[in-house]
């Protein structure tokens, strides 16, 4: 967590849209999730993930900032997954690992967390 | 600092907002996208940012690429851009510095780094900004920048038009904030121009810049092989690093550089033919090293270079005083 940015005035209102956000970004990423493991060519499901990984890269990068440590861990854990299939010697091969939907599902529930504790307070 | 941020994520672009606001008096425009960027810039002729922070992961035209052509336009020619990478991107960095990024901040934001990063690249805009006004301007920005950098060629001043070489501002932060893992395989050296103040002294100052522009492209074509950054510390001096294990044998690698040199045609405007040659320093491993070593690395690499110009002199200067008197 990086306390000094939750001091900042104004950071409420980020974390708020970052929040509204996130119910949007979480369901994007879980359909191209779900798309990928359904895929049954090489393009579609590194498109799919690739669009996933685009998403997850985005939450990595301010979740941290926002107070959201864990959720942050989780989408860099995802997105390192991605790409190390993306980068890998099974790339041209119309897979997709598990590993992945088992990460990104880990990453949804979190999301949802969040999302719902937001709703709550 | 009138700052252009740009970045694809919109949560950033509030972050940085937010953070701006907090960490000093700037004035901060944002784009989405490299086009949207490109054209916010042309808006903005009349009144040009002072630097740019860019996203290096972006849908489309990426930062790199986006650095790249803000460095080809005059105007921006030598100003600072900072990459905001997340921690995933080390691979990049490398990349963005080779494309003229000055600096880079790491996503997610940490407030202290951030803070300090911006206030580095400020004292760095004030600097030029002083430089200029000392130059008493002349209508032409870019020429403006450079006669303000060749007041004194102690300064860094950047070679601009040769992949590898970049700014010695980033270079320095490019060093600094690479881990130790990174640090692995690289080893930093440098290569100083003989007689460089004879040079400098003797030569226009549009002379001596092209001369030092001439040389660091000769070093340049030598390293090609190789995975480098090169960068001009003043004095005529071109700190270097490599990476991937490359660990030269300075003597050779001095001879194979003064020998293009020697097969180059070097001239001044006016047509005098120059016949610059150089001394190389100590060739020193990073492995290991880290915060102010790496800093007493880059030195070292440094003073051995220019001593070892100074000692050709002395020797040579030497030689023809025992053929005086023998």
């Amino acid at each position: 967590m990086n306390a000094h940015s939750l001091q900042m005035p104004g950071i409420d209102h980020i974390r708020a849209h970052f929040v509204a956000l996130l119910e949007d970004r979480k369901a994007g990423i879980a359909q191209h999730a779900l798309a990928a493991w359904d895929g049954e060519t090489v393009e579609d499901i590194n498109s799919h993930l690739e669009h996933a990984r685009n998403t997850l890269h985005q939450i990595a990068g301010t979740a941290g900032t926002l107070g959201f440590d864990a959720l942050g861990a989780t989408a860099e854990r995802c997105e390192a997954q991605i790409n190390a299939h993306l980068d890998g010697p099974y790339a041209d091969l119309a897979i997709c690992p598990g590993e992945i939907i088992w990460c990104i599902d880990t990453f949804v529930e979190a999301c949802t967390s969040i999302i719902e504790a937001s709703g709550s307070t | 600092m009138k700052i252009l941020a740009v970045d694809d994520d919109p949560i950033i672009l509030e972050l940085l907002a937010q953070i701006l606001s907090v960490v000093g008096t700037h004035e901060l425009t944002t784009a989405a996208n490299a086009a949207e960027a490109l054209g916010t810039i042309a808006q903005n002729g009349a009144a040009p940012f002072d630097c740019f922070l860019l996203d290096i992961h972006m849908l489309g035209l990426g930062g790199v690429e986006l650095t790249r052509q803000i460095h080809q336009m005059n105007s921006y020619a030598f100003t600072p851009i900072i990459m905001l990478t997340a921690r995933s991107e080390k691979s990049y960095i490398e990349r963005a510095f080779a494309a003229g990024a000055t600096d880079y901040i790491t996503k997610p934001f940490d407030l202290t780094e951030f803070t300090t990063r911006i206030r580095i690249t400020e004292e760095l805009v004030l600097s030029r900004k002083a430089h200029i006004a000392a130059a008493k301007p002349a209508s032409a920005r870019l020429k403006v920048t450079q006669a303000a950098e060749l007041l004194d060629p102690s300064r860094p001043f950047t070679v601009q038009g040769i992949k590898g070489v970049i700014d010695y501002t980033a270079m320095e932060n490019y060093v600094a904030q690479l881990s130790r893992s990174s640090l692995f395989g690289s080893t930093v050296f440098a290569f100083t121009l003989r007689k460089s103040e004879a040079y400098n002294d003797a030569l226009a100052a549009e002379d001596f810049r092209f001369l030092i522009r001439d040389v660091a492209q000769v070093i340049a074509d030598t390293l090609s092989n190789q995975h480098f950054l090169m960068s001009h510390a003043g004095n005529g001096t071109y700190l270097c690093i490599t990476r991937s294990g490359y660990h030269p044998d300075m003597a050779q690698l001095n001879e194979r550089v003064n020998i293009s040199l020697n097969n180059v045609q070097i001239m001044t405007v006016d047509g005098t033919e120059l016949y610059p040659r150089v001394s190389a320093g100590a060739a020193i491993r990073l492995v290991w090293k880290s915060g102010e070593q790496i800093s007493s690395a880059l030195a070292t690499a440094l003073t051995t270079a220019t001593d070892a110009a100074a000692e050709y002199e002395r020797l040579k200067t030497d030689f023809f005083q025992i053929g005086k008197s023998a």
